[in-house]
């Protein structure tokens, strides 16, 4: 068996750390298909997973702003045409700008709701029309998307759509024999948590790569006893 | 390799008024897209002939393209009875062996079709032990006429397979004496040619009624827990 692993968010913190991962301990891996913006940060992401390859694992990298739907869209036939089967594929990128009520302005509410919960739905409905064959899909919501917190509207609505997507994905998607995985982070040391609480110490909060662990153990053969529900994983 | 002709013509009212019943959902899914989806996965069918109730042509090939089915589909408009679509299905299919199912039975498996490709009879139908007693009648009287001993009798289940060319004898001969069969498997052994069953999965339910929309429902939904709404 081989397999194509796709990251969307692969720049950085968890979509990072997923890769390097799966990089060092996933055997039956050809292929990974890494997607965020272009950033000097993402050049230097690839250049050092490039040097920590032991079995020369095919690394593709796309560049796309995910709150462009049309850009979604096309990025998905390239790779459709390009790498045929994605096997698995982490919705990982995220997006927010946390701010009150009042003071949400609403095309940054789209935006939030753009990358957080239509691109992924979007990935995976276009490469469904392309006729691809899901083994798992493991959509990264948040603790924020069980609760509503304060300040946080557009993030916390924004990942509860995600958990709630992601029941009825694998609902429907289990024609396929396709798993869907949600897993709902609590704080982890990730660029987009220094947005939310500026003034956190990250090293006394969980790490990305602890994340990367579960979802590695997500796409083991022992994940599918837990995948049924939203996975919340925090300190 | 075999074509598939895929019964989807019937006008239902039986599970709700105003739609065929093949347009039904179960969990929210058209009922056809099981078996599309079960049939796609199995290699040796590399032609699916579906049929659609007149005016229901955009519908159901607006179901396979979004599902994205591989194997080409071919689109037959339905005939009058069952009898009539088999016939009329089979003039488009293009291999020398068919498989017949239809998509009222939706928890079909890619299994049930290997297992017939598999049996090395050219004519097989997927059929199960009748569980309880049926009685000959005369409906009209009212009367019980006789008995019939149920070890020789079985429930006929779809998918069947048959030789093409057997199964157009067999249209043909049906034609020429005027009779219409309510299934093949019956109607070809009785025009002359051998045909011979394997064991079913009394899952394989034919959804009919609401009863068996729900039933299906529960069979489909992969964790029990979950299926109380």
């Amino acid at each position: 068996m081989t397999r194509t692993l796709m990251v969307t968010g692969a720049s950085k913190g968890i979509g990072l750390e997923t890769v390097r991962r799966f990089l060092q301990n996933d055997t039956t891996l050809t292929t990974v298909v890494l997607v965020a913006r272009k950033s000097a940060e993402y050049e230097h992401a690839l250049e050092e997973l490039a040097e920590h390859n032991p079995r020369g694992v095919e690394l593709a990298p796309y560049y796309a702003d995910l709150a462009d739907r049309e850009t979604v869209i096309a990025l998905c036939r390239d790779v459709a045409r390009d790498h045929g089967n994605v096997d698995v594929l982490v919705n990982n990128a995220g997006y927010t700008k946390p701010v009150p009520l009042q003071q949400v302005e609403f095309a940054d509410f789209e935006r939030t709701m753009a990358v957080n919960l239509y691109a992924p739905f979007t990935f995976v409905q276009e490469l469904l029309h392309a006729g691809n064959q899901f083994q798992l899909i493991i959509n990264i919501a948040s603790t924020a998307g069980m609760n509503g917190r304060s300040g946080w509207l557009t993030y916390s609505a924004s990942k509860a759509a995600v958990i709630n997507m992601s029941e009825v994905m694998r609902e429907e998607l289990a024609i396929y024999g396709t798993r869907v995985v949600c897993i709902s982070p609590g704080r982890t040391a990730t660029a987009l948590r220094r947005v939310l609480a500026p003034d956190e110490d990250p090293s006394t909060i969980m790490q990305p790569e602890d994340v990367a662990a579960v979802i590695e153990m997500l796409a083991s053969p022992v994940g599918r006893f837990v995948d049924s529900a939203n996975l919340v994983v925090r300190q | 390799m075999y074509s598939l002709l895929l019964l989807n013509g019937g006008i239902g009212a039986r599970v709700a008024a105003g739609q065929p019943k093949q347009l039904i959902k179960v969990r929210g899914i058209p009922i056809l897209v099981y078996s599309l989806v079960a049939a796609d996965a199995v290699p040796e069918i590399d032609q699916i002939v579906l049929n659609y109730p007149d005016g229901w042509r955009e519908d159901v090939e607006r179901v396979v393209r979004a599902y994205a089915i591989k194997t080409p589909v071919t689109y037959v408009e339905a005939g009058a009875t069952r009898h009539d679509s088999v016939a009329k299905m089979l003039g488009s299919a293009t291999n020398d062996d068919v498989l017949i199912h239809e998509s009222a039975r939706p928890l079909v498996s890619p299994k049930d079709f290997a297992a017939l490709i598999a049996d090395p009879c050219p004519n097989v139908s997927l059929m199960l032990e009748i569980p309880f007693t049926v009685a000959p009648v005369d409906p009209v009287t009212r009367t019980v006429t006789g008995y019939l001993e149920r070890s020789t009798l079985r429930n006929v289940q779809l998918p069947q397979k048959f030789a093409k060319a057997d199964l157009v004898s067999a249209h043909e001969r049906a034609a020429a004496d005027g009779r219409t069969f309510t299934e093949d498997a019956t109607m070809v052994a009785v025009s002359g040619h051998e045909v011979r069953f394997i064991g079913g999965q009394d899952r394989n339910i034919k959804v009919t009624t609401p009863t068996d929309v729900r039933l299906a429902t529960y069979l489909l939904t992969t964790t029990e827990e979950s299926w109380d709404d």
